[in-house]
């Protein structure tokens, strides 16, 4: 490992000078689940490193606030997946959430830092495009609002700008109960980095979208506007049609250890069923 | 002050070091003027080395030494276990990529890998050979200079040696066949992955040297050591803390020679600890590819087994060929059959050098014989679990006719087995059962040697030169000592790991330990026995002849008996003192055997698998995993039992998802533990049940055997007969990958399933 400066800012401003003034040079630690790998393998040499834990504006927690839900960036995966209110209004990231590493990477890793990692695998990502999540991120500029799907741009680069810092992800309370869930494909059951990401969210008006990831360079989300995938007496054969277009542009890597493009295309079909089965089952569930 | 018995499980010795982070691995070994060395590589399995320029790296901070083989006596040494192939540090040219070119000496661990980063290796990328069909092609770069393999005939190819055994006539009984199949099964590479890093540690000792190593055999090490650095036996001192798990992968020197020039040069201690990454590029199992002719009789006898395996080791021979050699040689398996050949080649290619891995050889081979049978069954129509009693060797009958009778009553173990998973039961829909057997051969030979001291007050330190590496031979040798003399277990000390203080051990590998040094620590503690009962007899006036010592007590004539540690403080009198006993076991060389040795005894395993897969995915789900080994006496249950569950666990790593995967120019892909996962908590089996055998039939103390690879030996064909028995897929190919499974899948809708 590289020797590199230590910062601890106390306040957000302190935190967004130093981010502002050091750019590139600087990385971001939070639970540090995906950073500390990097600066061990040497595939990160960063001047600067910026602790954020004891940013108050960035402090975990869950709450609600105005029709949403404000989950502050340091919040662990081990927070959210135990949260009552995600495991019945927002399940996709709970489940997404409890898959991700390991207990004690659910320890410590944020959700904050699951974003803005901006792997294509990211657990989390594709629960929280199907819920409409917006993350909320404060730089130089002030404070700004960027939908989710406007912030991946692909693997470890976001819409962030120099000096931006993530400060909380907003999940909206819906008004009609969006019922989801979440699937994944690994080489084994312990934990290990997604082959196929996928969530599905179906409401009680038919509508439905489902959101994927790792097969490609970012996450993506797709409506089903034919109200397919949200009518349980669709046949499989209107399901697959419909899976068949809403998965159409998926491009997974060919040079993966992983596994093969093939495998994963499939895969994507199998786990949206299942993610579909499971979502109209909780939605039944109420 | 209750001594401990054999077959009592007591609390670990040195266990509470062990999950506490107490216990002292080499890498937590810090010496004040320790420096830290980092080995140099280039990103290529195979090149010239062109040029090195070290003056970038000794100008950073801290940097104290880059050291290539021309640093070196020239012509530079080579080592190995099996042949002395293996230069100190790479010379001309690299032959696998992770071979070190130089190894860096710096100030911290930072420093040296920053300057290792800035040595500039020159290099022209050649032409490398990673697979057997490459290795064996007629343009093949050879991996080693034919010059150090003066009088081998297979000098001028890639195939470093070649093994046959057989016995009976093939053609002969062929023609009682009813089937006759020809099948072909691989098994990749895979690497051992024992928790604790590589480390080492070398400093300059007056006119001699200290080497700490995680390793094995600390007096092979001493020995090659001494040769490298020509210096006498009593100059080399090994110390070989406990390593944290090894698995094989710590028998012989890999990195040491290079250390202990290092740090002769600097005059300081140098350590060297691997990362993950590297290890992967320092140690593996042999990948295999085997094709077995089998020929079945409808009565379930098996008329013949005809079986070529090719193993691909890698560019120095380590100790693989010898893996080859002892693997195939028992590859027929545990069965009575009149007509078996079996042709093992060791074939050289520019990848990490094979070596020692739990199984030794045997996995591999094992893997395409028992698979091939289920297939044969099949094919008939019969039923495994019978054809598998029907064929196994009677206790006392010579089923490798030139070798130890069968030593075990094995369908007992086998019996036992299908009782635990309810063979012919019915289970729930979807569900495969698998049964599979295998044996290994023991050591063929071996010396060990055991001092133990009763000191003034009962209290015993027994010295052994074994590894303890996790299998817990302290706490056996432990029991063995506190039963023979009468002291609690917490009186007992055992120590190890020393060649400056421990009597010499050939080794700790193929399960020897509990029946080697088990019995020299037993005649060790039989030696004090014999004297104690002359001073007894001394002390009490009465003939030696008529003084017991046994079972930690002294018996004397008229009926009194006494506590050990009472007789001998009065025994030792005013001077105090102790009692020194000697114990040596030995199993001689047979230099017409064809491994050198017959086998000190046969580890036996039968595994049985229940399981589902989930067409959708792919996905193999292990409902039930049942393994019985057959261990003579289990002298502490509870280690036994741990023993054959974390070889049938590791057994799932190679069987479900460990492989190596290269690149097109033979690099490794997935180095380290992202990319190549091991089975985690969550992988095992719903269900793990692991029995054991016991008849007091084996060579060791109390009827003991070794038994710490045999459950690894099954898993993979009772994994895959469970998994066709569920799916009608037949996966010839190893791991069982969801993928793998899932394209098997695919193919057997089509139509095309594998014949």
């Amino acid at each position: 490992m590289q020797p590199f400066a230590y910062s601890r800012p106390g306040t957000l401003a302190e935190a967004v000078a130093l981010l502002e003034e050091r750019g590139p040079g600087a990385r971001v630690l939070a639970g540090g689940t995906d950073l500390l790998i990097r600066l061990r393998d040497g595939s990160l040499d960063p001047e600067v490193v910026v602790d954020v834990k004891r940013v108050p504006e960035l402090a975990p927690g869950i709450r609600a606030d105005d029709g949403r839900l404000v989950i502050g960036a340091t919040t662990t995966m081990t927070e959210i997946a135990a949260h009552p209110v995600i495991r019945h209004e927002f399940a996709a990231l709970a489940d997404a959430a409890a898959y991700v590493g390991s207990v004690q990477i659910r320890n410590r890793a944020t959700l904050a830092g699951n974003l803005c990692n901006a792997s294509p695998a990211a657990d989390t990502a594709p629960a929280l495009l199907v819920h409409g999540a917006v993350v909320v991120a404060a730089g130089p500029e002030g404070t700004r609002r960027i939908p989710l799907d406007a912030f991946f741009v692909r693997s470890g680069v976001t819409t962030l700008a120099r000096g931006e810092l993530v400060t909380a992800v907003d999940l909206p309370l819906p008004s009609t109960r969006l019922a989801s869930a979440h699937e994944r494909r690994t080489r084994r059951r312990g934990h290990d980095l997604a082959a196929v990401t996928m969530a599905v969210g179906v409401d009680a008006r038919g509508a439905a979208r489902l959101a994927f990831g790792s097969v490609g360079p970012r996450p993506v989300v797709r409506v089903d506007d034919t109200a397919t995938l949200g009518d349980r007496s669709a046949t499989d054969a209107d399901v697959d049609a419909i899976l068949d277009r809403l998965l159409g542009d998926a491009a997974p890597s060919r040079t993966s250890m992983r596994a093969s493009p093939g495998y994963r295309l499939a895969m994507l079909r199998v786990l949206a069923r299942r993610a579909r089965a499971t979502a109209l089952g909780r939605l039944a569930d109420g | 002050m209750t001594a401990s018995r054999v077959g009592d499980s007591p609390a670990r010795v040195g266990g509470f070091g062990r999950v506490t982070g107490a216990q002292q691995y080499v890498a937590d070994l810090h010496p004040a003027d320790a420096l830290h060395a980092k080995l140099v590589t280039v990103d290529a399995a195979h090149a010239r080395i062109v040029s090195v320029d070290a003056s970038g790296a000794l100008a950073l901070p801290g940097v104290h030494l880059v050291l290539t083989s021309d640093d070196l006596p020239q012509p530079v040494p080579r080592f190995g276990p099996q042949n002395r192939d293996r230069p100190v540090l790479a010379v001309g040219e690299t032959k696998y990529h992770g071979d070190p070119v130089a190894i860096v000496v710096a100030d911290t661990v930072d420093q040296a890998e920053a300057a290792a980063a800035a040595v500039r290796v020159e290099h022209e990328p050649l032409p490398a050979v990673f697979t057997i069909e490459g290795a064996l092609a007629a343009d093949a770069p050879l991996v080693q200079d034919p010059s150090l393999r003066e009088g081998q005939a297979l000098a001028q190819t890639n195939v470093l040696n070649e093994h046959e055994v057989g016995w009976g006539d093939l053609d002969q009984a062929a023609r009682g066949a009813d089937v006759v199949l020809e099948r072909r099964y691989t098994f990749p590479m895979v690497t051992q992955f024992a928790i604790e890093p590589h480390a080492w540690m070398a400093a300059p000792d007056g006119d001699g040297i200290v080497v700490w190593s995680a390793i094995q055999h600390p007096y092979w090490l001493q020995r090659m050591l001494a040769g490298v650095l020509k210096l006498p036996l009593a100059r080399v001192r090994v110390v070989a803390p406990d390593p944290g798990g090894a698995f094989g992968g710590k028998q012989h020197p890999k990195y040491e020679p290079a250390l202990a020039f290092a740090a002769l040069r600097v005059g300081r201690p140098v350590k060297l600890v691997l990362t993950l990454e590297e290890t992967f590029q320092a140690v593996r199992r042999a990948a295999c590819d085997a094709t077995v002719r089998i020929g079945l009789a409808r009565d379930g006898s098996i008329c013949f087994e005809d079986i070529r395996a090719d193993y691909l080791i890698g560019a120095y021979t380590d100790i693989a060929d010898r893996v080859v050699g002892k693997g195939s040689y028992v590859g027929a398996g545990p069965y009575a059959i009149p007509a078996v050949r079996i042709r093992g080649r060791s074939i050289l290619s520019h990848t990490v050098p094979s070596t020692a891995f739990r199984g030794f050889g045997n996995p591999q081979i094992n893997w395409a014989v028992e698979s091939t049978l289920d297939e044969a069954c099949e094919a008939l129509g019969l039923d495994p679990l019978d054809v598998r009693l029907r064929n196994l060797a009677a206790k006392g009958q010579p089923f490798i006719p030139f070798d130890t009778p069968c030593d075990g009553d094995w369908a007992d173990s086998v019996r036992k087995a299908a009782d635990m998973i309810g063979w012919g039961s019915p289970m729930p829909e979807g569900r495969g059962r698998g049964i599979a057997v295998g044996i290994k051969s023991g050591p063929t030979t071996g010396l060990s040697t055991s001092i133990v001291r009763l000191l003034a007050d009962g209290s015993v330190v027994v010295y052994a030169g074994t590894s303890d590496m996790g299998q817990g031979a302290r706490t056996v040798f432990a029991q063995v000592a506190s039963q023979e003399l009468g002291a609690p277990l917490d009186w007992v000390t055992v120590v190890m790991g020393d060649t400056a203080v421990v009597p010499y051990d050939q080794q700790t590998s193929a399960s020897r330990s509990t029946v080697l040094m088990g019995n020299a620590v037993l005649n060790a503690c039989r030696d004090i026995q014999r004297k104690l009962a002359a001073m007894a007899a001394r002390v009490h006036g009465v003939e030696a002849g008529a003084v017991a010592v046994e079972g930690g007590v002294v018996r004397l004539p008229g009926g009194a008996v006494l506590p050990i540690a009472d007789v001998v403080a009065a025994s030792l009198g005013r001077l105090g003192g102790e009692i020194t006993g000697l114990g040596e076991a030995r199993k001689e060389a047979d230099p017409s055997h064809p491994l050198g040795g017959s086998a000190a005894f046969f580890e036996f395993n039968c595994t049985a698998i229940e399981a589902s897969v989930d067409e959708d995915t792919g996905d193999v789900t292990i409902h039930r995993h049942v393994t019985v080994s057959d261990v003579g006496k289990a002298l502490n249950p509870l280690q036994v039992t741990m023993q054959d569950e974390g070889a049938a666990i590791m057994g799932l790593g190679h069987t479900l998802m460990e492989h190596y995967l290269f690149d097109d120019e033979g690099r490794i892909r997935n180095l380290g533990a992202i990319d190549y996962r091991i089975p985690t908590s969550m992988d095992l089996p719903r269900s793990l049940e692991s029995a054991f055998v016991e008849h007091e039939d084996g060579p060791g103390p109390f009827g003991a055997k070794g038994m710490s690879e045999g459950a690894l030996l099954c898993v993979a064909p009772a994994v895959g007969a469970a998994i066709h028995a569920a799916a009608r897929v037949r996966i010839r190919d190893l791991p069982f990958s969801p993928e793998r499974v899932w394209r098997a899948i695919q193919e057997r809708d089509r139509g095309e399933a594998g014949a």
